[in-house]
């Protein structure tokens, strides 16, 4: 029995098509998903290093909270276990208006967030702590030392660890198929269901991960030398 | 007689139950440099930090241009705009160019425009000599050369005080003297100054007075002459032998 | 991902495992000589094969085993025979009977024209379709009523591919397991879940409040459930097809129907007349 390769069904029939699909639904979630995790990140993380405890314990306990239970169960929880909290009417227009697809991308972003804010936590405590008073004995406010000084200087630390990161949301962005997102890992095994040429399938779906997470790391190497701090990063050239 | 700058009422403070300063009683008059000294450990960083607030203090009073610092109700933004201070460790922001180092607080705190900010900040830049380094980042600098940005920085607040903690204390001695000659140069133009320093060489030609610290208390204050020439007490007798052996 | 690896594993298996043309051994012969037919079966697919509460593996297509196939084959092998039971799911049981670990799959097999390529079928023993799983009072009473409507499916089933079909009006949702599809139906966030109505008789029944929920809709697709074996496993075949066809005309097979499938069985599922009409024209009546 030989395995009788046949790529035409990647192109021939709607193979094509649901694989554009679901990789512009993949990247359509991965990339709202990834904002909202910078934004959590960056004010989790800015938190967890601040001189004042109430904040400090809000943002450990979100970290702690997302960071500690597996991704899945956060699909199912923004998919099954908010909704009912919201009134029938907005339910009712939620799930009209592909829920499944909000509930993944919060929970993604959430999760995500959780993860980014101990990268950019760890990029701050990184910094000198003289540089905060530097900055603070100028007259700045806490909340202007952080926006200008101590926040900028974090992101040019982390963008490895961050870049790190973000392949891992696209990559986790395929969970959301628990729930019914029809992103590309779905449609890979929709192809495959199709067409019953499972390796064909699977390589389409491997390549575009893989030429999707290069061109990411490819962004961010650009980022990390645009931005690079002289003298700080040396590979920043 | 104009009030005092600084004025330090009974001050005390601890680290946890390890007490650093000890009911420090001193007055600096307007226009007065003061240069306090004394061995590692004495207290006279905490001393300094205390003035514009960054090390908080337990017990005592602390006057500093007529407003009591650690009484509910201060800002202690707004004091630190009219007291500038310069650190051991430069502390330039890296990703921000000389120019946005300097213009910094004066567009973000004291709401100049960004014309009048970087007019101040090039002036500034002729006064601490490196007028051509704008544009640089801190890390092209020399330590000197990044010490006198930090000095030219904090001058854009146009301060009422400065305080240096051991300006030099992290700097090749080749580049020593460039940063004390602009310190000096700020003293004569009357600046009320309060130097953490071991060059007493500074001390001497330029301070008005000197203070001794030792174990967190004020142990001698005097002029630079009277200092020099005949300490009173052994510790700074002894503190005097050491560094001026080499 | 965890179902095209099993597909591939699955591949290599078989790549690994077929024998080579001819050097086919005769599962007949090989019964004769150690008395044990074994079975791939399920072990979490009640009432078909599961292990009870009293940790036994029993079930419907268990016992069609036991009662029809087993004697069948005793009487052509001319001994006794003990049947011996293994754990098969769909992603190794084609494999198992490849490799000769099992003899015969009998569990909730679908016989489908692809997997007739690969194994033999015998007669169909149990027949079901898809239909509708909706809260009582639902507009929706069949496949001609869910234009516009969200309907739940299970990714990659044959119910989710003819409704992508032949219904595009229909928002299909697909879940990858019928647990999260359940739930979606429970919370409203689809109106209806579609599978094969044995399948929603079985969640129905596992309800919260079972009597909210009814089964809609004449069947929509076909899924009839066979025995599988090797292919050309000519003289298996035609042990097991005696046997059930034995099962039918003596009336014995709708008993054991009504044990697992009647109003007091495990899974109340009543044969329907163009059920039995169709089992009973396999056999010429």
């Amino acid at each position: 029995m030989n395995y009788q390769f046949n790529w035409s069904v990647l192109w021939s029939g709607q193979s094509g098509g649901w694989l554009l699909h679901g990789l512009l639904l993949t990247l359509a979630i991965s990339v709202l998903a990834w904002v909202l995790a910078a934004v959590l990140g960056i004010v989790s993380g800015a938190m967890r290093t601040v001189p004042w405890k109430p904040l400090r314990v809000i943002a450990t306990f979100y970290v702690e909270f997302f960071r500690n239970v597996p991704l899945l169960v956060w699909m199912f929880f923004w998919y099954f276990g908010v909704p009912p909290l919201l009134p029938r009417v907005v339910q009712d227009w939620l799930f009209n208006h592909s829920a499944e697809f909000w509930a993944g991308m919060f929970a993604l972003g959430v999760y995500h967030g959780a993860r980014m804010s101990e990268i950019i936590r760890a990029g701050i405590l990184s910094i000198p702590r003289t540089q905060f008073e530097a900055a603070v004995a100028m007259g700045l406010t806490t909340f202007q030392v952080y926006r200008l000084i101590i926040v900028p200087i974090a992101l040019r630390l982390i963008v490895p660890p961050a870049t790190n990161d973000s392949l891992n949301l696209l990559k986790n962005s395929s969970v959301a198929l628990t729930i019914s997102v029809a992103e590309l890992t779905f449609q890979a095994r929709q192809v495959e269901t199709y067409t019953a040429k499972a390796i064909e399938a699977l390589t389409a779906g491997t390549v575009i991960y893989l030429v999707l997470c290069l061109g990411i790391a490819a962004i961010m190497t650009r980022v990390e030398r645009r931005f690079a701090i002289p003298g700080l990063i040396a590979r920043g050239g | 007689m104009a009030p005092p700058a600084i004025e330090f009422k009974s001050v005390s403070k601890w680290f946890g139950t390890h007490q650093v300063l000890t009911d420090i009683d001193l007055a600096i008059a307007p226009g007065e440099v003061v240069v306090v000294c004394g061995p590692s450990g004495s207290g006279k960083s905490t001393l300094i930090r205390c003035v514009n607030g960054l090390e908080p203090f337990q017990r005592g009073d602390l006057v500093v241009l007529g407003e009591s610092i650690g009484r509910p109700g201060v800002s202690m933004s707004a004091l630190r705009t009219r007291v500038g201070m310069v650190f051991q460790s430069f502390n330039l922001f890296p990703h921000m160019t000389v120019l946005e180092n300097i213009t910094l607080a004066p567009v973000r705190v004291r709401g100049l425009s960004a014309a009048e900010a970087e007019k101040t900040a090039r002036t500034l830049l002729e006064r601490v000599r490196i007028p051509d380094k704008a544009e640089n980042y801190p890390a092209n600098l020399s330590g000197g050369q990044q010490q006198r940005v930090a000095i030219a920085r904090a001058l854009a607040m146009q301060p009422k005080i400065m305080l240096f903690d051991e300006p030099t204390s992290a700097l090749d001695p080749e580049m020593i003297n460039e940063v004390l000659d602009v310190m000096t140069d700020l003293a004569k133009e009357g600046m009320t100054m309060m130097v953490v320093t071991h060059e007493m060489g500074f001390a001497r030609r330029v301070a008005h007075r000197v203070v001794f610290m030792d174990a967190g208390r004020v142990v001698e204050e005097a002029t630079p002459e009277v200092f020099f020439a005949a300490a009173k007490s052994d510790r700074a007798k002894d503190f005097l032998s050491k560094i001026l052996s080499h | 991902m965890k179902r095209i690896l099993a597909v591939v594993v699955a591949l290599a298996v078989a790549l690994s495992l077929t024998p080579p043309v001819g050097a086919q051994q005769d599962t007949m012969a090989k019964i004769k000589e150690s008395g044990v037919l074994t079975i791939g079966t399920r072990t979490g697919s009640p009432p078909f094969a599961y292990i009870n509460k009293d940790n036994q593996w029993v079930g419907f297509s268990i016992d069609l085993v036991e009662q029809l196939v087993k004697p069948a084959v005793e009487k052509e092998v001319g001994r006794a025979v003990k049947v011996e039971k293994k754990e098969s799911t769909p992603p190794t049981r084609i494999p198992l009977l490849s490799a000769n670990s099992v003899d015969l799959i009998a569990g909730t097999m679908t016989d489908t024209p692809q997997r007739r390529e690969v194994v033999d079928f015998s007669l169909t023993f149990f027949y079901t379709g898809a239909q509708f799983l909706v809260k009582k009072g639902s507009p929706i009473k069949g496949v001609n009523d869910i234009a516009g409507k969200r309907i739940a499916s299970q990714q990659a089933s044959t119910n989710a591919k003819i409704i992508r079909e032949r219904y595009p009006q229909a928002q299909l949702r697909e879940f990858p397991d019928q647990p999260a599809a359940f739930q979606a139906l429970l919370q409203g966030q689809v109106d209806a879940f579609t599978n094969d109505g044995i399948q929603l008789a079985g969640l129905k029944a596992k309800a919260p409040n079972p009597a909210e929920w009814e089964i809609v809709g004449d069947f929509y697709s076909e899924e009839p459930y066979g025995m599988a074996m090797r292919k050309g496993d000519a003289r298996l075949k035609a042990a097991v097809d005696g046997g059930l066809k034995n099962g039918f005309e003596s009336g014995k097979y709708f008993e054991i129907y009504e044990k697992w499938f009647g109003p007091k069985g495990e899974l109340p599922y009543p044969l329907t007349a163009t059920v039995k009409a169709y089992l009973l024209k396999q056999i010429g009546k």
